[in-house]
C-alpha cells in the first residue's frame, strides 16, 4: 500500500512570468520512469517544503504529457514560497486528483468556454487535448476575459487561439489600458459576439465565483441546460483523497467528488 | 469462542502482554484523571472508571501525528514516510471507544487507504471491557455501541465478579490470549448465561430513553432545521472545538510542515470544523464564515442521512464526552433535542 | 506517552491541562475533569497549548550582535558580554532598565526584580502589558485596596446577576463566558456594558450601550440608581457616602440603569467583571465605579459574590505581585512604604534604590541599557511604533526569550531560555490563585531555564542568593512577599494543588467622589464620527498564538488580506457613505489623517469605528496618543 502523504519529488523544468503576480511553473518528475496519467481539470498537492501543501490545477494536457504545467498565482504564504523558486529548485507533488473533465461526454458536441482571470488555467488543460483532437469535436469558441490586459494569462497562446480558424476566441478586460484596442466590458458581453446551439453545446465555466454566477445565470437564461454548464469548485484542499474534510460540502468532497461539477449538481450540494 | 480468566491472573497476562508490545491502559494521574497511557506494570492498570474524558483514539490518531520525514540535501530532497510498527495493546477501552476505532478505521480504509493510519490500527489489539454499570453521560444504547459490545473488539472483559469472561472475535484476540494461554479456561455456560444477564440489566439502566436521532436525522438531511435556529445555538457555542477533540469518531486534519533548515517533519494535524479558519481559503473567501454555518456542517457530518447511507452509522458512539468538555452548551444531546423540538433554551 | 499537569499559558483564567509528550515532543493536550477551574473543559488556544512550543521559530543557542547581525556564541561569552557592558553603562552613569513579562513565571518575575533593583540598582522596571491593564487593576485598588475580594470563576456559574464590562468576553476569556452560559441556564441576569454588540450582549438581559463620551453618564447612573434604592446595612462596609451621593445627585437615572441596578442589589450572589478597555476615555474612572457599585450593593464581601478584572494575559496578576512596577516591591507593595521596604532590604541584604523608577513607555525612551525578558514590547503597548523605534534607539539591548520575536532580533545579546513547556514555576491566575507550571520537556538545544539565568545573572551583579531549584526561589518570594508566605509548601504536593495568596476579608471600601457625569461631546459637525481602538489584547502577535500552525491561521489571513489594516464600521454609516466591503476610507482627526480598507459590521452603532488593536499602527496618525479621536471619514 502506497502512503497516500507521502510526495514524488519533481523539479522545476521551466518558471514562466504570466502576469505581475502569476507564473506558469512546469514540472518533471525526478525519477524518470514515473507513471503519471491525467484527466483535464484533475489537480496536484504541490508541496513546497517547509511551507506545506496546497492545491493547484494542473494547466497542461495529457494530450502532451511531456510539460506538466500548473499555473499559480501569488496569494499567500506557501504561493509566496514557491514563486521564491526558480528552474532546477524542487517541490512535491501528489496526485492526480479529483474526476477532471468528462471527455468522453463532450465527444461530437460544440464547446463553449468561458473564462475570467485566473480561471483559465484549468481550461487550458482541457482546450488543449480538444485542439490537439479537433477533430472529435464540433464549434469550439472561447471567450476570456481579465481586469487588465497585463491579467491575461498565456499571452502568447491566446493569439495562437485567435489565429485558428478551427476555433472561435474573443477577449475581453474590465479596464483598458494603453495600447489595448480590444474589447472592453465584463465577459458575459462576448456572449452576443458568438452564436451557439444550446441543445447541443457544453458550456465550460471557470473563474471567481462572482463572475461564474453571472455567466450561468446568462446561459441558463440562453437556454442551457443545467447539467450542459460545468465548472469547476474552488475549496480549501488539504489530503486530496477525502479524508481531511476540509473540502467537503455536504457529503461531497470536491477533492473527490469535484472539482468538476454541471450546475446540476452545484445546485444539490448543501453548505 | 468464549473464555474466562480468573481475576488474579489478569496481572500476569498484562505482564505477557507487556512483554509482546506496547501496552495502553487506563491509568490514574497524580491529578486524579483517568487517561490512556502506555503502561510498565499491570497494578497501573484501572478497572473500575466511568470512561476517560479524553478518549483513546489519540492513539491512533495523534493531534499531533509526524507522517513524512523531508531532508534536503544540497538541491535535492529525500522523502520517506514515518513508521510506527509497534504492536500495541489497548486494554480495558470501554465500549464506545472501541466503536469508534472501528469507525475512524472504516474511514481510513476508504480508497485511497491511508496506509500511515492502517499500520497502527492492523498492529492495534482492541481489548475492550463492557460496561456493566453505564456512565452517567452516556447514551450509546441510542447509537448501538454499548454498553456491550457484539462486534468492533478484538477480545472483550466482562467483569464476572471473580473472573472475567474474555470473549474473543478475531485473529488479534486470540494472539493476545495465546500470549498467556494457560491462564485462560473455556467459560462455563454459567458464565456466558451470566453475561448476558449483566448485558440486560445494563441496556436496562438506560430505562426508557429513546433514540432522538431518527427525528433530528430528517431534518438535518432535508435542511428542514431553521436557520434562526442554528443562528440562535450558535451563540452558545464558544468554538473551542473540543467537541472535535475528544469526539471518538471526529478525524479532520490539515498537513503541516514542522522544523526548519532542511530537515522538516511533515505532520497530520488534528483539526476541527468548528474553527473559522477551517474553510478559509488562500483568496480570503470562507464559505463557513459564520459559526452557525459550522454548526450546521458539525450535525450534517453527524447526523444526516447521507453520511449515515455512507458510513453505515451516525457519527456519533454515545460516549457523552462532547457533554462534559463543550465549553458552550452545544453538545450533541442538547443540539439533537433542541432540533427535534424547533426550540433552543425556551 | 506522558502526561504532565500544567497550567495553561495563554490567558488568566488558569485552566489545568496536561501536556502530552512522546519520544521527548509536545504532541497534544489532555483536559482534566479534576482541575477546579477547566473541570475537564478549555479553550481553543488551551487544545492547541503543545502547538508553539513545538512548531515556534525558537531560540537555540546565545546570540551576540557582532559585525551587524546576530552572530552564535556560547554561553560563557554572551554572559560575559552581557554583564560587562551593563557594567559599563552603569559606571558612565547611564540609565538601564529591566522589563519583565505577564508570560513569565513568578519566580522569573521576581528574580528580574531582584536583578533590577539590587543588581543594576534601579527602580527602572515595568512590565509592557501593565500599560494596559494598570488602569483597571488601579481604578479597583482605589476602591478595594490591593487585595480585591475576587469572586472565585467557578463560583461565576451559580451567580444570580452578572455585570459584565467587555472587551469580547468569548475571545479574551472563553472559559469565563463558559462560567456565564451556564448561569445564564440557570436563569441568571446578564448585564452587559460596552461599545459595540458581542456574542454576549446578544445572550444579555439587558445591554447598557457605551459611546465614547457618555460613559460617565451611563456607569455613573447606574451608581446613582444604585443609591436610590434602600441599601441599609449594606452601606456599614463602605466610607465617603455623603460626598458620592452628593456628586451622583444629577446624573440621569434611565429605565435601564434602574432595572440593572434592582437586579444587582436583589441578587444573593453577583459578579462584575471587568476588562481593560471599557470606558476608553478614562479606564480608570470607570473600574472605580464598577468597584464602588460592587461594595455599595453589598456584593463584596458575600461569598459567591465578587469582582474580577478581565486581565488577558496568563501572568499578568503574578508579575503586578511580583513587584513588577517602577513603585512596587514583591507583593506589590509600595516602594516607599517603610516596612515593606527594610523587609526586602533584609531579605536580599541590599540598600534599595531611592530614585524614582520610569514606567514601561519612558523607560524605552530613556534608558541606554535594557533587559527585556520573554516579551516584546512593542507588540503590547499601545503605541507599538513608538516603541519599537524607542526600541531601535538603545544602546544595549539584551533579550531573554523562547521565541523568535521584533524585539530579539533587534537584540544586541539574546540568551535562549525555556518556554513554558520547559520549565516549572508558578503562574498566579485573576482570581489570586497560584498554580504550578510543569516541565513537559526538556529545554531546546542550548536554551536554559528562565530562572537560571536570572539568578545568574543577579549573582554576577553582586545581588544573587543561591537557589538549587525553582521551588526555593518561590520559598523566598513567600518571605519577600508575605502574601505569597507558604504558597511553597502548599504546591509542594503531588495533584492539582493551587493556593489562593492572602486576601483580606472585611475590609472598609473607600468611595471616590468627584468624577465626570456629564456628557462629554467629543464629535463636532465638521468630525461626526469617532475612531476607537479596540482594547481586546491581541493574542494574534503573541508567540504563543503566532507560531501555533492551528491558532494562527485566522491571524495570518487577516495580516495578508489586509497588509495596510482596517476599520470597522457599521451598516448605517457604510451605506451613507457608500463605503461598501472593501473600499477604502479617509479618516481625519486633530492629530492628522490615515486611509484604510474598512469592514462592515453588524456589531456597531452608527457613528463609531472600531480599529482592531493589531491595526492600531495604521491609524495612529489618526488616533494620536489616546484611544478614541473625532473623525471625518470619506471615500479614500
Amino acid at each position: 500500500m502506497n502512503d497516500v502523504f507521502l510526495p514524488d519529488i519533481a523539479c522545476l523544468a521551466d518558471v514562466r512570468d504570466e502576469t505581475p503576480d502569476t507564473r506558469t511553473f512546469q514540472l518533471l518528475f525526478r525519477d524518470s520512469k514515473k507513471d503519471f496519467h491525467f484527466f483535464p481539470g484533475q489537480f496536484l498537492e504541490l508541496s513546497v517544503f517547509g511551507y506545506g501543501e496546497a492545491p493547484f490545477c494542473i494547466a497542461s494536457s495529457p494530450s502532451r504529457p511531456e510539460a506538466l504545467e500548473t499555473t499559480v498565482r501569488h496569494t499567500g504564504l506557501l504561493t509566496d514560497a514557491l514563486h521564491k523558486l526558480g528552474e532546477g529548485d524542487e517541490v512535491g507533488i501528489r496526485g492526480p486528483f479529483g474526476n477532471g473533465f468528462d471527455m468522453e461526454a463532450a465527444r461530437g458536441k460544440d464547446l463553449l468556454f468561458v473564462a475570467g482571470g485566473i480561471g483559465l488555467p484549468p481550461l487550458r488543460s482541457l482546450i488543449w487535448n480538444v485542439l490537439d483532437e479537433r477533430s472529435c469535436f464540433g464549434n469550439v469558441t472561447i471567450l476570456y476575459g481579465a481586469r487588465t490586459p497585463t491579467d491575461l494569462v498565456y499571452k502568447e497562446e491566446l493569439d495562437d487561439w485567435a489565429k485558428r480558424a478551427d476555433v472561435e476566441f474573443h477577449v475581453t478586460v474590465d479596464t483598458a489600458s494603453p495600447g489595448w484596442t480590444g474589447t472592453v466590458g465584463v465577459v458575459p458581453s462576448l456572449f452576443n459576439k458568438v452564436t451557439f446551439h444550446p441543445e447541443s453545446t457544453l458550456a465550460y465555466v471557470c473563474g471567481p465565483p462572482i463572475m461564474i454566477r453571472i455567466v450561468i445565470q446568462d446561459l441558463l437564461a440562453r437556454g442551457f441546460k443545467e447539467d450542459s454548464i460545468i465548472s469547476t469548485l474552488e475549496r480549501m484542499m488539504q489530503c486530496g483523497v477525502g479524508k481531511c474534510n476540509h473540502c467537503a460540502i455536504g457529503h461531497r468532497y470536491v477533492c473527490r467528488d469535484g472539482p468538476v461539477f454541471n450546475y446540476g449538481q452545484i445546485k444539490e450540494l448543501v453548505e | 469462542m468464549a473464555l474466562a480468566i480468573a481475576k488474579e491472573n489478569v496481572a500476569r497476562w498484562l505482564e505477557k502482554l507487556l512483554q509482546a508490545g506496547e501496552v495502553v491502559a487506563p491509568v490514574r494521574s497524580s491529578c486524579g484523571d483517568v487517561l490512556f497511557s502506555t503502561i510498565t506494570s499491570a497494578e497501573q492498570v484501572v478497572w473500575d472508571f466511568p470512561n476517560s474524558l479524553h478518549p483513546p483514539k489519540e492513539l491512533l490518531l495523534p493531534q499531533t501525528d509526524p507522517i513524512v520525514r523531508i531532508t534536503r540535501r544540497g538541491q535535492h530532497h529525500e522523502v520517506e514516510p514515518i513508521i510506527d510498527r509497534t504492536r500495541r495493546f489497548l486494554f480495558n477501552v470501554r465500549s464506545c471507544d472501541a466503536k469508534g476505532i472501528a469507525f475512524l478505521t472504516r474511514m481510513q480504509e476508504m480508497e485511497p487507504a491511508d496506509a500511515s493510519y492502517l499500520r497502527r490500527s492492523n498492529n492495534l489489539t482492541v481489548i475492550s471491557l463492557a460496561c456493566t454499570t453505564p456512565c452517567q453521560l452516556g447514551f450509546c444504547i441510542c447509537t448501538d455501541s454499548g454498553p456491550f459490545l457484539r462486534d468492533s473488539y478484538d477480545a472483550q472483559l466482562t467483569d464476572l465478579g471473580e473472573s472475567y469472561l474474555v470473549e474473543v472475535a478475531s485473529p488479534k484476540g486470540e494472539a493476545a490470549v495465546a500470549e498467556a494461554q494457560s491462564l485462560f479456561r473455556d467459560a462455563t455456560e454459567g458464565e456466558v448465561t451470566q453475561r448476558q444477564k449483566l448485558e440486560d440489566a445494563a441496556r436496562r439502566h438506560f430505562g426508557e430513553e429513546t433514540c432522538h436521532f431518527a427525528s433530528a436525522m430528517r431534518r438535518i438531511s432535508t435542511c428542514r432545521v431553521p436557520d434562526a435556529l442554528w443562528e440562535k445555538m450558535s451563540d452558545w457555542c464558544l468554538e473551542c472545538g473540543g467537541c472535535s477533540v475528544v469526539c471518538p469518531t471526529c478525524y479532520c486534519f490539515s498537513v503541516k510542515d514542522l522544523g526548519c533548515d532542511g530537515t522538516w517533519i511533515r505532520c497530520r494535524v488534528r483539526d476541527s470544523c468548528q474553527y473559522s479558519a477551517f474553510t478559509l481559503e488562500a483568496s480570503g473567501h470562507n464559505p463557513r464564515a459564520q459559526r452557525k454555518d459550522r454548526m450546521k456542517r458539525r450535525f450534517f457530518h453527524k447526523v444526516s442521512a447521507q453520511y449515515y447511507k455512507r458510513d453505515g452509522a451516525v457519527g456519533c458512539v454515545g460516549c457523552g464526552r462532547c457533554i462534559k468538555v463543550c465549553l458552550g452548551t452545544t453538545h450533541m444531546p442538547a443540539v439533537v433535542a433542541a432540533i427535534r423540538k424547533g426550540k433552543w433554551h425556551e | 506517552m506522558l502526561a504532565v499537569p500544567t497550567a495553561c499559558p495563554f490567558c488568566s483564567c488558569g485552566c489545568g491541562l496536561y501536556l502530552l509528550a512522546k519520544d521527548g515532543q509536545l504532541v497534544g493536550v489532555a483536559p482534566s475533569e479534576t482541575h477546579l477551574i477547566s473541570e475537564g473543559r478549555l479553550c481553543a488556544r488551551g487544545w492547541a497549548a503543545h502547538e508553539a512550543a513545538r512548531w515556534g521559530d525558537r531560540l537555540r543557542q546565545p546570540l551576540l550582535g557582532r559585525n551587524g547581525k546576530q552572530e552564535p556564541a556560547c554561553w560563557d561569552e554572551a554572559l560575559d558580554y552581557v554583564v560587562t557592558r551593563l557594567k559599563k553603562l552603569l559606571n558612565a552613569g547611564k540609565p538601564v532598565g529591566v522589563l519583565g513579562s505577564a508570560r513569565a513565571t513568578n519566580e522569573e518575575n521576581y528574580l528580574m526584580g531582584r536583578l533590577a533593583r539590587a543588581g543594576l540598582r534601579t527602580n527602572n522596571i515595568d512590565f509592557a502589558y501593565r500599560s494596559v491593564c494598570s488602569p483597571i487593576l488601579d481604578g479597583i485598588e482605589e476602591v478595594c485596596g490591593r487585595l480585591p475580594p475576587a469572586i472565585r470563576l467557578n463560583d461565576i456559574a451559580a451567580t444570580h446577576v452578572i455585570l459584565l464590562a467587555e472587551g469580547n468576553l468569548a475571545e479574551t476569556h472563553p472559559r469565563v463566558a463558559s462560567f456565564v452560559l451556564r448561569a445564564l441556564e440557570s436563569g441568571a441576569h446578564l448585564i452587559t456594558i460596552g461599545y459595540r454588540k458581542t456574542q454576549m450582549t446578544r445572550l444579555a438581559s439587558l445591554h447598557l450601550q457605551l459611546r465614547p463620551g457618555n460613559e460617565g453618564v451611563v456607569i455613573n447612573g447606574l451608581l446613582a440608581a444604585m443609591f436610590d434604592l434602600d441599601l441599609k446595612e449594606r452601606l456599614s462596609t463602605v466610607i465617603g457616602v455623603e460626598a458620592i451621593r452628593r456628586d451622583l445627585d444629577q446624573v440621569e437615572r434611565t429605565n435601564e440603569v434602574r432595572q440593572a441596578a434592582e437586579w444587582i442589589a436583589s441578587a444573593d450572589r453577583a459578579a462584575f467583571l471587568i476588562a481593560p478597555g471599557c470606558g476608553q476615555s478614562d479606564q480608570r474612572d470607570a473600574a472605580t465605579t464598577f468597584a464602588e457599585l460592587a461594595a455599595i450593593s453589598g456584593h463584596l464581601n458575600r461569598s459567591g459574590s465578587g469582582l474580577l478584572p478581565l486581565v488577558a494575559r496568563s501572568n499578568a496578576w503574578g508579575a503586578w505581585d511580583m513587584g513588577i512596577a517602577p513603585d512596587r516591591l514583591p507583593g506589590h507593595d509600595l516602594l516607599d512604604g517603610a516596612r515593606s521596604r527594610q523587609r526586602v532590604e533584609d531579605l536580599w541584604g541590599k540598600k534599595l534604590p531611592t530614585a524614582e523608577g520610569l514606567s514601561a513607555e519612558a523607560l524605552l525612551q530613556s534608558v541606554s541599557g535594557l533587559i527585556v525578558v520573554a516579551d516584546d514590547p512593542p507588540s503590547v503597548m499601545p503605541r507599538r511604533q513608538d516603541a519599537m523605534a524607542a526600541m531601535g534607539r538603545i544602546e544595549f539591548l539584551v533579550a531573554l526569550d523562547a521565541f523568535v520575536t521584533p524585539t530579539t532580533r533587534v537584540a544586541h545579546a539574546v540568551l535562549p531560555i525555556t518556554s513554558f513547556a520547559e520549565t516549572d514555576g508558578t503562574f498566579t491566575n485573576m482570581e489570586g490563585r497560584v498554580q504550578k507550571l510543569r516541565a513537559a520537556s526538556n529545554p531546546l538545544a542550548e536554551a536554559r531555564t528562565g530562572w537560571q539565568v536570572l539568578a545568574e545573572l543577579c549573582a554576577r551583579f553582586e545581588a544573587g542568593a543561591s537557589y538549587s531549584s525553582v521551588s526555593d526561589v518561590l520559598r523566598e518570594v513567600g518571605q519577600a512577599a508575605p502574601r505569597y508566605a507558604g504558597i511553597e509548601r502548599k504546591l509542594s504536593k503531588d495533584g492539582w494543588g493551587g493556593a489562593m495568596i492572602e486576601t483580606i476579608d472585611s475590609t472598609k471600601f473607600a468611595l471616590q467622589p468627584s468624577r465626570t457625569t456629564v456628557m462629554e461631546e467629543l464629535t463636532s459637525a465638521e468630525r461626526p464620527y469617532l475612531l476607537i481602538r479596540d482594547g481586546t489584547f491581541d493574542w494574534g502577535c503573541d508567540p504563543l498564538i503566532c507560531y501555533s500552525p492551528t491558532l494562527s491561521r485566522d491571524y495570518r489571513s487577516e495580516q495578508k488580506l489586509f497588509p495596510t489594516g482596517f476599520v470597522e464600521i457599521s451598516q448605517g454609516d457604510a451605506s451613507s457613505l457608500k463605503l461598501g466591503a472593501g473600499r477604502r476610507a479617509k479618516l481625519s482627526s486633530v492629530h492628522g489623517d490615515a486611509i484604510v480598507p474598512v469592514l462592515v459590521s453588524r456589531d456597531l452603532e452608527p457613528g463609531v469605528l472600531f480599529v482592531p488593536y493589531g491595526f492600531r499602527d495604521h491609524v495612529s496618525s489618526v488616533l494620536g496618543a489616546h484611544g478614541v479621536a473625532a473623525v471625518s471619514v470619506e471615500r479614500g
